[in-house]
């Protein structure tokens, strides 16, 4: 078969099984029963793991035969390393969260239509990351923005939900309106919204260009959750169905840094220091986000500035792949990445898993709170031990993969053997201890004796639930023992990214 | 051969800790037996590994990249070290079962010794420095899970983050040190980096060494880092003897003594880490003196002695400061082990509660005097040799005013310790408590320990062997056996040491007498037991650290439109620096 056809089928399946998963689901509600709905879940997860055979035969022809791009008119989709390694993430990320979603969401309102939000977004994700035309970016990016907006605000009946909604619809609205006036600067200054034309065609001195640049950081820097464009996500994630905060804080913001990546990557002939605007932000990221986690209370909404302070080591590792092309910062970063998906998505797993059988499964809709986790190792001792392996490895700690990707991006600071990058990489790495200080306490309330009153009542959690748990906690500790396993897919990524910023 | 021993010596205790893990625990008495055998085990495998001692890599496990090979070298002090973590793991672990009979989440405590066993032993085996950073790390994080034991309890949980927040943050030094390693040579290789140190960039050495020197500081428990380590004293007392007597803590020393061929030339180094040490043990014996809490005094006892470790390397006898860590270690871990099993027995750890407990526990006293000669110098105990030998080498190796001082040190030891000795086992009990015997296990910990403590310093030949040319080439250590210690031991200045020594003793028992004068140093007191200022400044961050982050917390108003101009704001000021940069 033509490898291209699997390209094609990659990009596309998402939404077309988008509307068939919709109105299976459909099913359930017009005619009664469950048979509808239990299709639809089967339906997902059968179309997801179809999508990961696609990949894998994509990335066989990729490596067979070099070059695997799909071109519509004037529109371009490439497959090289960063769509790779994303498109993996997302669908194994997507996976994990349909399988814990399916007791999750039983019974909730508009079941049927999270499965098929939960596609597109997928869907969108996989698109964005293989378009290397700006303007077919921005569709693949505001599909993406759209599908998750109505996943934040999914229990349309609670008012934190909405007010999460409605917040992050605004801001990102903003940002997408800046996003096309650089995109629009860019198109005038050029001609044209493909990538590689673009690169080729900036001068040096691009001021205007650089000032369209500017605007593409800002306006997508406001999904991937840069200080001080962040205020969102606070809500945003703490509010979401546990299985969509986990796509949010595991793929999502970081589909809009690669955005962001990409089109910086435009820029690379402009004598503007993007790497060390990268580095800034990154800093401000990694304090504001822990600064704020340490006084959080509530478990989830700590989660999500724990993931302000991530996307800031990740911003770090571009930042001095970008600044001083240093191949270790960008394999670096994309290593964090997934290793923060895995994390991350473990964390919000695990705690959703917890505010399920303390709240949700009873009809409250209750935030769960740090206090209600005392001595919940008792009942719950395989989802204890998993939010606690999570939230240790989110510090850094070994033997988990948190620690090697961290490891990876200082690494690449003290590489340039600068001062200022040094003092930088020690800033890291104190406030990576800082973390410590909201990290360890959660495991310390978990292993309690004595138990809270909301884990006394607690119910039980479902096997299935449990099993991507087991999943990522496996994931996160072999990852964390050998971390060269991940090095195929960084360092093509990371290639990618210097190829298109530098030439 | 060698290779499959390092590979067991880590590989062994890591499987015991998933097996009692596992275990589960409602099978109370399979966790203790199983976790004694796979400790035991362990033990015999480090011992094993002597024979085959050299400076050749071991075992290699090549990963790629940045990661560099996982490779394992069973050299001198490595061994010495292994044999250490799990022999007196083993016997800590022992103790353990009569200590922590049928105490709650046992399988947590057993799996989290055994998992710190392993991972000490390949910290010290290893020579590649992103492992040693591994291993480092994961001691750290068993450590705090294990003074933190006791999860209900709020002192625990706060003893057991402060030791991970302040080891981690002295970790940041060796992590941009190794890091410095490997941006400057290529490789995270601790040979090479040895054999390469004369040739590197002299600052960034020097950032090299100061940060390695903090880390150690913070790791060892040494000044200005200090804080930790008593607070820690909440964790079970085996855990005490075990990790912060005779095993984590010499990480700090271990880490100096291993690196101190590539930084002896570097200016000041030698310096600062010879008055880190002495200001360690000073202040540190000082408090230990006005400390009531039995434990306490214990931990500062570690630091003090911790600090006449780090003064030797800083005066260039290393061979003298793993000498002492070897005496340290046995009579440290006998002393924590023995004032578990009174605090087991009595049920406080307040020694003004306690007097007369040597009536109760006959063995326990004779074995705690034991530690104590030990601790404070008295011949022919192994204190005795090794802490003489620093002093001879004090003299020699570094300026005369710090040795006055440690000489001082070493009589505030022999009066702390006859003070606590003396406060819990003799006189009349000052309160009305029950002392249970203590149990066989207890015992069997104990024996061995106090044996050891009267003999083990006639293996110094062999043990100067062990750490020689053949297995440390960069270290030149010279054999040194017995005839030469007592060369060395027998002279002028040892007989003026056990002079202060003895009037250390002497202080305690002339103490009514001198009523007086200790009326005088009230203030001084004082000041002990405010920690010289150190848990006010420990204090003081964290109160800051706090209120920086509530006035953070009023960027996140919550109001939609004060997100908006945020953005516009960003938008703005990247504008203005863009024009400006232009």
């Amino acid at each position: 078969m033509d490898p291209m056809i699997y390209f094609y089928i990659l990009v596309g399946l998402p939404l077309v099984a988008s509307p068939i998963v919709y109105l299976t689901g459909r099913l359930s509600i017009r005619r009664g029963g469950v048979l509808g709905i239990s299709l639809a879940r089967a339906l997902t997860i059968f179309f997801l793991l179809v999508e990961m055979g696609l990949l894998a035969l994509v990335l066989q022809s990729a490596i067979q035969t070099g070059s695997v791009y799909m071109a519509v008119g004037e529109v371009t989709l490439l497959f090289d390393g960063i769509g790779f390694l994303m498109a993996a993430v997302v669908l194994v990320l997507g996976l994990m969260v349909a399988l814990f979603s399916v007791p999750y969401m039983t019974d909730e309102r508009n079941e049927e239509k999270f499965f098929a939000l939960l596609l597109i977004t997928i869907g969108s994700i996989i698109g964005l990351v293989m378009s290397f035309d700006l303007f077919n970016l921005w569709v693949w990016f505001e599909v993406m923005a759209i599908s998750t907006y109505f996943l934040v605000a999914f229990y349309n009946e609670q008012s934190a939900s909405l007010e999460a909604g409605v917040k992050y619809l605004v801001q990102s609205a903003v940002g997408s309106a800046l996003v096309l006036f650089g995109i629009a600067i860019l198109f005038a200054q050029t001609g044209t919204t493909d990538m590689q034309s673009i690169w080729m065609l900036t001068p040096e001195t691009g001021k205007l260009s650089a000032l369209g640049g500017m605007l593409l950081i800002v306006g997508f820097g406001v999904k991937t959750a840069i200080v001080p464009l962040h205020t969102w996500l606070p809500d945003a994630h703490s509010q979401a169905p546990s299985g969509i905060s986990a796509m949010l804080s595991g793929i999502v913001i970081e589909a809009g840094m690669v955005a962001m990546l990409r089109s910086l990557s435009l820029m690379g002939k402009i004598t503007v220091p993007w790497g060390a605007v990268l580095l800034g932000f990154g800093c401000l990221n990694i304090l504001v986000g822990n600064l704020m986690a340490l006084r959080q209370k509530q478990v989830k909404r700590l989660l999500a500035y724990s993931s302000v302070a991530q996307v800031g080591y990740m911003l770090l590792g571009f930042g001095f792949s970008l600044q001083f092309s240093l191949m270790d910062g960008a394999s670096g970063g994309f290593f964090h990445l997934i290793t923060h998906a895995m994390m991350k998505g473990l964390a919000f797993l695990a705690a959703g898993a917890l505010l399920y059988a303390l709240y949700l499964s009873k009809g409250e809709h209750s935030p769960l709170m740090i206090d209600d986790l005392n001595g919940a190792s008792r009942k719950y001792p395989l989802v204890a031990f998993a939010l606690s392996a999570a939230v240790l490895g989110l510090g850094g700690l070994p033997p988990f993969a948190g620690f090697m990707s961290k490891w990876q991006i200082l690494a690449a600071g003290v590489e340039t053997q600068n001062t200022l990058m040094i003092i930088i990489v020690i800033f890291a790495g104190l406030n990576s201890v800082l973390s410590l200080a909201y990290y360890a306490p959660i495991v310390n309330h978990m292993y309690r004796r004595e138990v809270s009153s909301a884990v006394e009542a607690g119910n039980r959690i479902p096997w299935l639930m449990v099993v991507p748990l087991v999943i990522f906690t496996l994931a996160i500790v072999i990852v964390g023992v050998w971390p060269s396993s991940m090095i195929f897919i960084t360092q093509n990524a990371g290639y990618s990214l210097l190829y298109t910023f530098f030439n | 051969m060698t290779p499959i021993l390092v590979a067991l010596s880590i590989g062994i205790p890591w499987l015991g800790a998933l097996v009692v893990w596992l275990i589960g625990d409602q099978h109370e008495r399979w966790q203790h037996w199983l976790a004694i055998v796979f400790s035991a085990a362990a033990g015999v495998v480090a011992i094993l590994l002597i024979p085959g001692a050299s400076s050749d890599t071991a075992l290699l496990i090549p990963i790629g990249g940045i990661f560099g090979d996982f490779a394992f070298v069973a050299d001198g002090m490595g061994i010495f070290l292994s044999i250490i973590a799990t022999v007196i793991g083993c016997l800590a672990i022992v103790f353990s079962m009569s200590y922590m009979k049928g105490e709650a989440q046992l399988g947590r405590y057993y799996a989290f010794v055994l998992f710190f066993i392993g991972a000490m032993v390949g910290l010290v085996l290893t020579s590649n420095l992103l492992l040693v950073f591994v291993f480092w790390e994961i001691t750290a994080l068993c450590s705090y899970a294990l003074i933190a034991f006791h999860n209900d309890d709020p002192k625990a949980v706060r003893g057991g983050i402060k030791a991970l927040i302040i080891t981690s943050i002295g970790g940041v030094g060796l992590l941009v040190g190794a890091l410095l390693v490997y941006a400057l040579t290529g490789t995270t290789d601790m040979q090479t980096f040895l054999s390469a140190a004369g040739s590197l960039p002299k600052n960034l050495l020097a950032v090299l060494a100061f940060g390695f020197l903090a880390a150690a500081a913070a790791k060892s428990a040494q000044f200005p880092f200090q804080t930790w380590l008593p607070d820690a004293m909440e964790a079970p007392s085996p855990i005490s003897a075990l990790i912060h007597a005779a095993t984590m803590v010499n990480a700090g020393v271990y880490l100096l003594a291993r690196f101190y061929p590539a930084f002896k030339d570097v200016p000041y180094w030698r310096e600062a880490v010879m008055v880190v040490g002495v200001l360690s043990a000073l202040l540190a014996a000082v408090m230990a003196l006005t400390s009531y809490d039995l434990k306490r005094v214990l931990a500062y006892s570690t630091v003090s002695q911790l600090g006449y470790m780090v003064y030797a390397i800083g005066t260039g006898h290393v061979f003298f400061s793993q000498f002492h860590l070897f005496s340290h270690s046995i009579f440290k871990a006998l002393l924590f082990l023995g004032a578990g099993a009174v605090i087991h027995s009595v049920g406080t750890r307040d020694m003004r509660e306690m007097g007369g407990v040597g009536k109760k526990l006959p063995i326990v006293k004779w074995v705690f005097i034991i530690g104590a000669l030990a601790l404070s110098g008295i011949p022919i105990l192994n204190g005795f040799w090794s802490k003489e030998l620093i002093l001879e080498g004090g003299l020699k190796g570094g300026p005369v005013w710090l040795y006055i001082v440690m000489l001082i040190v070493a009589g505030l030891t022999a009066l702390y310790t006859a003070r606590c000795v003396w406060l819990v086992f003799f006189g009349e009990p000052r309160s009305e408590y029950h002392a249970h015997p203590a149990g066989i296990p207890m015992l069997v910990a104990l024996v061995p320990l106090a044996a050891a403590a009267l003999v083990n310093w006639l293996g110094v030949g062999r043990f100067s062997l062990l750490m020689g040319e053949k297995t440390l080439p960069f270290h030149a250590i010279e054999a040194f056996g017995l005839k030469d210690m007592l060369h060395e031991v027998l002279s002028i200045p040892t007989l003026i040491a056990l002079v202060v020594i003895g009037l250390g003793i002497l202080l305690w028992f002339l103490r009514d007498k001198l009523e007086g004068v200790t009326n005088g140093l009230r203030s001084i007191r004082w000041a002990a037991e405010k920690s010289f200022g150190f848990e006010a400044i420990n204090s003081a961050v964290v109160s800051v650290t706090h209120s920086i982050a509530e006035a953070v917390r009023r960027t996140q108003t919550g109001l939609l439109g004060w997100n908006v101009v945020g953005i516009v704001l960003t938008v703005i000021v990247l504008f203005a620096i863009l024009i400006l940069g232009a």
